[in-house]
């Protein structure tokens, strides 16, 4: 196999492992669907640049994330963009799930937005991307123990919200 | 000794899908700490559920896009498939614009490129009636538009250009959709004409890039071309 075909390869599989997940951590950090579309797309136009750079396969999730986070925070220096409501965070209703469960899902989409950037950050670092805490401190650098002291606040809270909201059925029994 | 039950809540809050040991050997050892394990897991197996957004359909195929010219171009068609191509360039002179580091031959290249990927999908999309946030996009790249412009764009979306991202959007005009890319820090002869396939575009000159207006007829892509070199606009005080 020839060197661009490796690139070309590793570029391919780097894309249908993460690119889904990369798009949907970008929308939780950032809100807006076309800014997620651009942060996402961008990330792996820089990837691509220096997928020469990538060394270790294992280190590909860690490094795209890293690049997209960068590329997240170059936004903020340019033009704090619009946040997208969080009641338009749209996704379509699983017929398969319960209208409770339907409700509960919708409650806990805007209750995940409603979380401090602090909170919100690395809890989707760890249920969109599956990151262990040890993985969230050192991609936000951090310590270990306040990223576990941020999930169980995160974690709280959003119960917390869930219950101000009167949730019945399921949810209900989180308490 | 078995966790306090206080501390493993807090662990538990933080890490539900842990498996270490002391987290594990700390989960049986009372009703309240299995009761705890049992309300955790609910509550994580919904958020992972509200958590998994769904990904826009063409999301993959767009970034496999990236990557896709260097493909054509290690393939030895490409130079073969250009020659070939109905692409031309009227006008004698070049286009002033290199080789970029995408690989992308030429400004035309691109274009082509880039219609044959995505032209066809956007058009489709603009006749959604997809909100189009012009201003905002623009203003990514220190640019806005008067409203000349702005006010006949039906979409707008970020796109890939041979100099990183640049911008795709739909005119909506009296004798059809119009559709032009914005490509930064990209210079072209001015109102340079370029044919592919069955479609007509003109090379659009800006202070700060260029822009390309594709359409399929030439007179009328030609009627947008004040509209568009006086209608991107640098916003004041910008760099």
């Amino acid at each position: 196999m020839s060197t661009e075909d490796r690139q070309l390869s590793k570029f391919n599989g780097l894309a249908n492992d993460y690119g889904a997940d990369l798009f949907r951590y970008a929308m939780w950090i950032c809100g807006n669907e076309a800014l997620a579309r651009d942060l996402v797309q961008e990330t792996y136009l820089r990837a691509w640049k220096a997928i020469d750079s990538l060394k270790d396969d294992k280190a590909a999730k860690s490094w795209l994330i890293t690049i997209l986070r960068r590329e997240y925070a170059r936004t903020f220096e340019r033009k704090v963009p619009k946040f997208t409501d969080v009641d338009t965070v749209v996704v379509p209703e699983d017929s398969e799930l319960e209208p409770d469960d339907r409700a509960e899902g919708q409650l806990l989409r805007q209750g995940i937005m409603k979380l401090a950037p602090k909170y919100r950050e690395p809890l989707m670092l760890q249920v969109v991307l599956g990151y262990s805490c040890q993985e969230i401190a050192a991609e936000l650098d951090i310590s270990k123990s306040a990223v576990m002291t941020q999930l169980f606040r995160a974690r709280e809270q959003l119960k917390d919200s869930l219950q101000k909201d009167g949730v019945t059925g399921n949810v209900h029994g989180l308490y | 000794m078995s966790m306090d039950f206080t501390e493993f809540k807090r662990r538990l809050g933080a890490e539900p899908r842990s498996r270490d040991p002391a987290l594990l050997a700390a989960r049986d050892s009372s009703a309240e700490h299995r009761e705890a394990v049992i309300r955790a897991e609910t509550l994580e197996e919904k958020l992972e559920l509200a958590a998994s957004l769904p990904v826009p359909p063409d999301l993959l195929e767009n970034i496999h896009s990236i990557a896709g010219p260097q493909q054509v171009k290690r393939r030895s068609w490409w130079p073969v498939a250009m020659a070939a191509s109905i692409l031309m360039a009227i006008g004698a002179a070049g286009i002033g614009w290199n080789m970029s580091s995408r690989g992308w031959e030429s400004v035309e290249a691109y274009v082509m490129d880039h219609y044959r990927h995505d032209g066809d999908k956007v058009l489709a999309l603009a006749r959604q009636g997809d909100d189009a946030d012009v201003h905002a996009m623009l203003a990514r790249f220190d640019l806005d538009a008067m409203p000349e412009l702005a006010d006949i764009v039906s979409l707008i979306k970020y796109c890939p250009t041979p100099e990183g991202k640049g911008i795709h959007m739909i005119l909506d005009t009296r004798d059809g959709p119009v559709t032009v890319i914005y490509m930064p820090d990209i210079h072209v002869k001015d109102q340079e004409m370029l044919a592919f396939d069955a479609m007509e575009a003109l090379l659009v000159d800006l202070e700060h890039g260029s822009a390309v207006i594709i359409g399929a007829n030439s007179q009328h892509i030609r009627n947008y071309y004040t509209v568009v070199h006086d209608s991107i606009v640098p916003i004041p005080g910008r760099s």
